[in-house]
């Protein structure tokens, strides 16, 4: 048993700040740790707990410098504590709405309204929903988006994960702790993960992986029961019976507050240049949320550096 | 070596330092004579936060004591329930593991002193309540999201006496999660009779308070 010592929350009580980050992930607190050392008044909203998405990811095994792996609450945990050390304000708020037509842009947030000179936009992304029969009505009834959440749920029972990229075979690895058997159901005719993962699930004898099949429905009474697939070669329909069903096939970009206002992509990625500004004078983003070629922690933190820095520039450029 | 890491003791020591005002009592109740894993690692748990500050203290109580227990408003067993002389009924049933140890040491954080991070709107119509408001938060240890929900349950019970907020451990809890047909978390279930799923903003978590009152 483990015991998660976070950041706590400080409050300040600015509404003002040069910098505002929304998103406390690793792109977002390293920006936060360069705005810090620039002595740039910076605040990070981050809606659920300081790492963002990452500390949701059990081991993190291909971010340099930790030769084991580091579990992705330790390194969210860190990267908090080197925010805060250099002065950043993180604050357990969800942004709203985002007013960028007027400077200061306005920032509403769950808890208040703030003002800031420049915005790091680094929200990350969410996982896509298959958008299929039955997925809305079984959601938290047997459909999880979230493994270390609920794995424990299905002890002893068979589960189906959906999509074989690299979330979709690590977490299937970290479920096989807990579920009878686990089927993966694989668009593709092959796994898209690290070679080094795809090892491993050979070597687990509870995970199947099913490639060239698509999930057609989700069916049950009060809970899921049911998942039916479609051999996508041979056409054939086949139904599963399962308690449980993960749901990995992909991501989306959390671009809510700016996608009326700042350009996107044709997948919905925020557009920025090699400097990371976005279409909008004194905004940045970086990390997951941007249009970039490889979603990791190693390339957020350098999107994250990167970041601070340029809103260091643009700050004193204004002045 | 103890159960919370060198390096997250001196992190901790300088927040109570920082954050506590007043003393904090944490009651552990348990049932008599258990010397369960889970029961003996609450307990080396709460001895080792108490341990970090002169501000607080642990008491050890008995499940079995029905005066006591239903004088605490507790009604499942293990409990601990931080109190002070701030009002409030910030309550874990279950040992605060993983993720949840962060809501724990924000709960003593709060008892300790006059925080209060919740919006004006919200913190308005928490008073206007004047009904009793049970919320149970299910959680699992490995669930990030689950922390923020439960220290919103006990932050409402902060400004308002009727509301009792609850970290409930789903595991640990087995019967009481499939009765309210846990499977996801965080699960939230108001008086027994409105249950949602996920940590919702201040605001929707006041709106379904309101639900379970009508």
């Amino acid at each position: 048993m483990e015991f998660s010592v976070r950041k706590n929350e400080r409050s300040s009580g600015k509404k003002h700040f040069s910098a505002a980050v929304i998103g406390g992930g690793p792109a977002g607190l390293t920006a936060a740790v360069y705005l810090g050392r620039s002595k740039v008044g910076t605040v990070v909203f981050e809606k659920v707990i300081p790492g963002g998405y990452v500390v949701n990811v059990e081991k993190i095994e291909n971010y340099p410098g930790f030769v084991e792996g580091i579990s992705g609450e330790e390194l969210g945990k860190l990267y908090a504590r080197h925010a805060e050390r250099f002065g950043a304000e993180i604050r357990a708020e969800e942004v709203t709405k985002l007013t960028l037509n007027e400077v200061p842009f306005r920032i509403e947030t769950s808890h208040g309204s703030y003002t800031s000179d420049s915005l790091i936009l680094a929200t990350g992304t969410s996982n896509k929903k298959l958008g299929i029969p039955g997925e809305k009505e079984f959601t938290h009834k047997g459909i999880s988006f979230c493994a270390t959440c609920d794995a424990p749920f299905f002890e002893g029972e068979d589960v189906v994960v959906v999509g074989a990229g690299n979330s979709g075979v690590q977490e299937s690895l970290y479920i096989s702790r807990f579920a009878k058997h686990i089927t993966i159901i694989e668009f593709l005719d092959h796994s898209t993960a690290e070679p080094i993962l795809i090892d491993r699930l050979n070597e687990n004898e509870k995970i199947k992986l099913l490639t060239s099949h698509s999930v057609v429905s989700f069916k049950g009474e009060k809970f899921l029961s049911n998942v039916d697939i479609k051999d996508i070669k041979s056409g054939e329909l086949k139904n599963l019976k399962v308690k449980g069903v993960f749901i990995y096939a992909g991501e989306i970009p959390n671009n809510d507050l700016v996608k009326d206002t700042i350009k996107l992509d044709e997948k919905g990625f925020i557009v920025t240049d090699d400097r990371l500004r976005a279409s909008v004078k004194g905004i940045f983003a970086a990390g997951d949320v941007r249009n970039t070629p490889l979603r990791q922690v190693a390339t957020a933190i350098g999107d994250g550096a990167i970041a601070g820095h340029e809103v260091y520039k643009f700050l004193e450029e204004s002045k | 070596m103890g159960l919370i890491s060198e390096d997250d003791r001196e992190y901790l020591k300088t927040e109570f330092n920082r954050n506590l005002k007043r003393a904090v009592k944490l009651l552990y109740f348990r049932k008599d004579k258990d010397e369960s894993e889970y029961s003996e690692q609450t307990k080396e748990l709460l001895e080792e936060v108490v341990a970090l500050s002169d501000n607080l203290s642990l008491a050890l109580k008995d499940c079995d004591d029905a005066d006591e227990t239903k004088s605490e408003g507790l009604d499942l067993c293990p409990s601990i329930k931080v109190k002070s002389e701030r009002s409030g009924f910030i309550n874990f049933y279950g040992i605060p593991a993983g993720h949840e140890f962060a809501s724990f040491v924000e709960a003593i954080n709060d008892m300790g002193s006059d925080n209060l991070s919740l919006p004006d709107d919200v913190v308005e119509g928490l008073r206007e309540i004047n009904k009793p408001v049970d919320i149970k938060v299910f959680i699992t240890h490995g669930c990030p999201y689950c922390a923020g929900a439960v220290r919103n349950a006990h932050q409402f019970s902060l400004v308002n006496e009727k509301i009792k907020g609850s970290m409930v451990d789903a595991n640990y809890f087995e019967e009481l999660s499939m009765k309210h047909q846990v499977s996801s978390v965080p699960h939230i279930v108001i008086n027994d009779k409105i249950d949602f799923v996920g940590n919702m903003p201040p605001k929707i978590f006041l709106d379904k308070i309101k639900e379970a009152l009508k």
